[in-house]
C-alpha cells in the first residue's frame, strides 16, 4: 500500500533550515500578494454569485493549475527561522504519487475508513463532529457524550477546556499540560461510556502548545496511535517550529496527523478567488510541510468567522472540485455558521454547508456556530443536520446543478442576516444535561426546519 | 493651484496603495515649500480615510490596507524629514496618540492585530507593533519606553486570554496602571471579560476598536 507522508522527513527538516531568509512583511505583501493577483488575472478566475456550486470542470482545473504555480513560486514561510521552504515540481509530484488516498482511523469495530472523495461521489462523506469551542469544565462529559452518541459520527473532537479544577488554563503554562491530560482522560472515558471505545477521538483541543500535545500521547488513557491529531498552519501559508515539533512527534509516535488551515477571506488572500487559490495551495503544503494524511479546511470571513455566505460556499465548492479532479488528497470541509444553536438560521446554514461540501467532493467536519467565539455555544443537533443533508445528497445522487439551486434557496433564507445573526442558545440550554438529549424546543425546531428543507427539495436522511 | 494638484496626487497615490508614486510626489512637495500641515491633513489623512472606508466596505482587503499604510508612511517620512525641529514638534503634537499593539504570550494568531495596527496608523496614531506571542513584561517595558497612550492586546483563544490579564497585573504591580489605556480584543474576548480583568476598553472588530481608541485618548486628555 502506498503510504506517504512522511515524505523524506530528514530532507524536509534540512530544507526548513536552508531556504532563503525572508521577512514576514515581504512574504505577505511582496511575494504572496503579487503572485496571487497575477495568477487570478492569468487564469481569468472569477467568482460568480449565481454559480455557488459551479458545474464547470475547466474552472476547477484552472484553479488547480494556478494553485500549483502559486505554491511552487511562494512556498511556505517558517516564522521561527524566517526562512522560506521551497520545493521543485518533481518533489511535489513524487510525494503526490505515493500519497495515500485512503486511511483507517480509530480502532477495532469502531475503526472507519477516511477516503478522498470525488465530485458527486456515491460514497458517503466521512464525518467528524465537533463543537469547536470552549466549554464549562462541569459540563465537559455530558457535552462530549452528546457528540459521541451521534450515529453519523465517524470521529469526534471534544470541546476545549479553559479551566481545570476551577483554575484557568493558560496556553504555554504547566496548567495547559495538566488540563490537556485531564481532557484526554475524560474524553477516552466518555467514549467507553457510550460504547464506542475505539472511535477516532481527534486529540486534543485543549493542548495548543507542542509540549501539551506531546504530553497527551498515551495508548492507555490518552491519544492513541489510531487517533487523528492536528498539525495546524498559520495564515497564510506559514508554519513555525512548535507546529513542526508536533508533526515529528506524531510520525514517530504513530498517530494520524491532519493539517488544519482556514484561509481568511478579506485577509492576505484577498477576495473569493484568492482565498480559493490559497486554500488549494495549503493542501499541497499539508502534504509537503505539515506532512499530514488528511486536512481540515475552513476558509472563513476575516471579520465574522463564518463560511456560509455565497462567496465562501463558492470557495469551498471550487476548492473541493479542484482537489477531487487533480489530487489524491483526503480533506474535510469545516463548517462555520454566523447564527448560534436553536435558531432556524443555524440550521439553514448547516444544511447549505453540508450540501455544497458533499456534492463538491468533501468529507465533513461539522460544525462551529455563532462565529466560533462564544463558550458552550454549539450542539450536536446542527452538526447532525449538516451530515444528514450530506448523506441525503449522496443517496439522491444529487448533481452540482441541482445542488447549486438548492444552496441558493437556502442562502436566500439567511443572507440578509449575515454579520448580524442571532446568537442562539448555549448547549446546556439546548440539551437536558441528565439524559443528554435535546430539549423539546430544539427538537421541534429541528423537525420543523427539516420538513421545510424536504419541501424545498433539500435531501436528507 | 499647482499646490492643490500635488496634494491631490499624494492622496491618490495613497488610495492606489502606490508607494513609489507617494514617495515621488512627497519629494516634489518638499521641494515646493507647501505648508506641511495642509499636506498631512488634505493629502495623507484624507487619502487614509478613503482607504479606511474602502476596507470597511470590503472593496479593499488586508493587502491593499497594508500597502496603502506603507505608501502613507513613506510619504510622511519624506515630508517630516524636510521640516525644522519646531515644525516637527508641532506635527508630533498632532498625532492622535501612541499605541503599542501585540498578540499576547502563547498566541500565534495575529491577523486581527495586524488589521488593528494598520487602521490605527491610517487614523493618525503612532503604532509600535510588537508582533505575536509577546511576553507580558516585554509589552509593559516597551509601553513605558515609548510613553504609549494605549496598550492594545489581542488574543484569539480562550487559553491565551489570561495573558491579557497578566499584562494588567504587571502594570498594577509596577504601579503604572494609570499611565496607560489598556484595550483588549480578539476572537474569544468580550466586554464582560474586559470588565472582569479591569481593561479600559474592548471592541468586537478592528474598525470599532479604532473609534474606541480615539474616544479613550480624547477622554484621557480632557482629564
Amino acid at each position: 500500500m502506498k503510504m506517504v507522508p512522511p515524505w523524506r522527513l530528514n530532507q524536509l527538516l534540512e530544507r526548513i533550515e536552508s531556504g532563503p531568509i525572508t521577512t514576514e512583511r515581504d512574504f505577505d505583501l511582496r511575494i504572496l500578494t503579487p503572485k496571487l493577483r497575477s495568477l487570478i488575472k492569468e487564469y481569468d478566475l472569477k467568482f460568480d454569485p449565481e454559480q455557488i456550486v459551479p458545474s464547470d470542470n475547466s474552472l476547477a482545473d484552472d484553479l488547480w493549475k494556478a494553485a500549483w504555480d502559486l505554491y511552487l513560486d511562494v512556498g511556505t514561510l517558517c516564522l521561527s527561522n524566517h526562512r522560506r521552504i521551497l520545493f521543485d515540481e518533481s518533489e511535489i509530484k513524487e510525494a503526490m504519487r505515493f500519497n495515500s488516498s485512503e486511511i483507517t482511523v480509530g480502532a477495532g469495530r469502531d475503526a472507519r475508513r477516511m477516503e478522498k472523495r470525488e465530485i458527486e461521489d456515491t460514497r458517503f462523506p466521512h464525518s467528524i463532529l465537533s463543537p469547536d469551542i470552549t466549554c464549562d469544565e462541569e459540563i465537559f462529559t455530558p457535552y462530549t457524550i452528546a457528540y459521541l452518541q451521534e450515529p453519523l459520527a465517524d470521529g469526534v473532537c471534544a470541546p476545549i477546556l479553559d479551566t481545570i479544577e476551577g483554575l484557568p488554563i493558560k496556553s504555554g503554562s504547566p496548567m495547559e499540560v495538566k488540563g490537556s491530560i485531564a481532557h484526554a482522560m475524560m474524553f477516552r472515558e466518555a467514549a467507553r461510556r457510550v460504547g464506542r471505545p475505539g472511535l477516532n477521538l481527534q486529540s486534543v483541543g485543549t493542548a495548543e502548545s507542542d509540549a501539551a500535545q506531546i504530553a497527551v500521547s498515551n495508548p492507555e488513557w490518552g491519544a492513541r496511535p489510531t487517533d487523528t491529531r492536528f498539525v495546524a498552519s498559520l495564515a497564510e501559508l506559514k508554519i513555525d517550529y512548535s507546529l513542526l515539533n508536533k508533526m515529528v512527534h506524531y510520525h514517530q509516535y504513530g498517530g494520524i496527523p491532519g493539517a488544519l488551515f482556514g484561509p481568511l477571506f478579506g485577509g492576505y488572500s484577498g477576495g473569493a478567488e484568492g482565498t480559493a487559490l490559497v486554500g488549494i495551495a495549503f493542501h499541497i503544503m499539508a502534504l509537503m510541510v505539515n506532512q499530514t494524511y488528511w486536512s481540515l479546511y475552513f476558509p472563513i470571513h476575516f471579520r465574522y468567522s463564518y463560511n456560509t455566505s455565497r462567496e465562501l460556499l463558492w470557495v469551498l465548492s471550487v476548492t473541493y472540485q479542484a482537489l477531487a479532479r487533480n489530487t489524491p488528497f483526503i480533506s474535510l470541509s469545516g463548517g462555520f455558521t454566523d447564527a448560534g444553536p436553536c435558531t432556524p438560521m443555524v440550521l439553514y446554514e448547516a444544511a447549505a454547508h453540508g450540501l455544497a461540501s458533499t456534492v463538491s467532493g468533501a468529507n465533513l467536519w461539522e460544525i462551529a456556530t455563532a462565529e466560533n467565539k462564544h463558550k458552550n455555544r454549539a450542539t450536536p443537533l446542527e452538526a447532525r443536520l449538516a451530515c444528514e443533508v450530506g448523506y441525503g445528497s449522496v443517496e439522491e445522487g444529487l448533481k452540482r446543478e441541482d445542488a447549486n439551486e438548492l444552496v441558493k434557496g437556502l442562502i436566500a433564507k439567511y443572507e440578509d442576516k449575515l454579520g448580524n445573526a442571532p446568537l442562539g442558545k448555549m448547549f446546556q440550554e439546548c440539551y437536558d444535561l441528565k439524559t443528554i438529549t435535546p430539549t423539546k424546543e430544539y427538537m421541534d425546531l429541528y423537525e420543523e426546519v427539516k420538513k421545510e428543507l424536504g419541501d424545498m427539495g433539500v435531501p436528507s436522511i | 493651484m499647482a499646490e492643490n494638484a500635488l496634494i491631490e496626487r499624494l492622496k491618490e497615490s495613497i488610495i492606489a496603495y502606490d508607494e513609489d508614486a507617494a514617495r515621488k510626489v512627497a519629494e516634489e512637495i518638499v521641494a515646493s515649500d507647501i505648508d506641511p500641515l495642509k499636506v498631512i491633513e488634505e493629502g495623507i489623512s484624507s487619502g487614509a480615510n478613503v482607504v479606511s472606508d474602502k476596507f470597511e466596505s470590503e472593496e479593499y482587503y488586508l493587502p491593499e490596507l497594508m500597502l496603502a499604510g506603507e505608501a502613507m508612511e513613506a510619504a510622511s517620512k519624506i515630508i517630516m524629514g524636510g521640516l525644522s525641529k519646531e515644525k516637527r514638534d508641532e506635527m508630533e503634537e498632532r498625532t492622535v496618540g501612541t499605541a503599542i499593539t501585540a498578540t499576547v504570550f502563547g498566541d500565534i494568531h495575529d491577523i486581527g492585530k495586524n488589521i488593528l495596527s494598520m487602521l490605527l496608523t491610517v487614523n493618525g496614531f503612532k503604532v509600535i507593533d510588537l508582533g505575536r506571542g509577546v511576553d507580558s513584561m516585554e509589552i509593559v517595558q516597551r509601553a513605558r519606553e515609548y510613553k504609549a497612550d494605549i496598550i492594545a492586546l489581542s488574543a484569539l483563544m480562550t487559553t491565551t486570554m489570561p495573558s491579557q490579564k497578566e499584562v494588567i497585573d504587571i502594570l498594577e504591580a509596577m504601579d503604572t496602571r494609570d499611565e496607560f489605556i489598556v484595550m483588549v480584543g480578539g476572537g474569544s474576548t468580550s466586554l464582560l471579560w474586559a470588565d472582569e480583568i479591569g481593561a479600559d476598553g474592548w471592541a468586537e472588530i478592528a474598525p470599532k476598536a479604532v473609534e474606541l481608541a480615539k474616544e479613550l485618548v480624547e477622554k484621557r486628555r480632557r482629564g
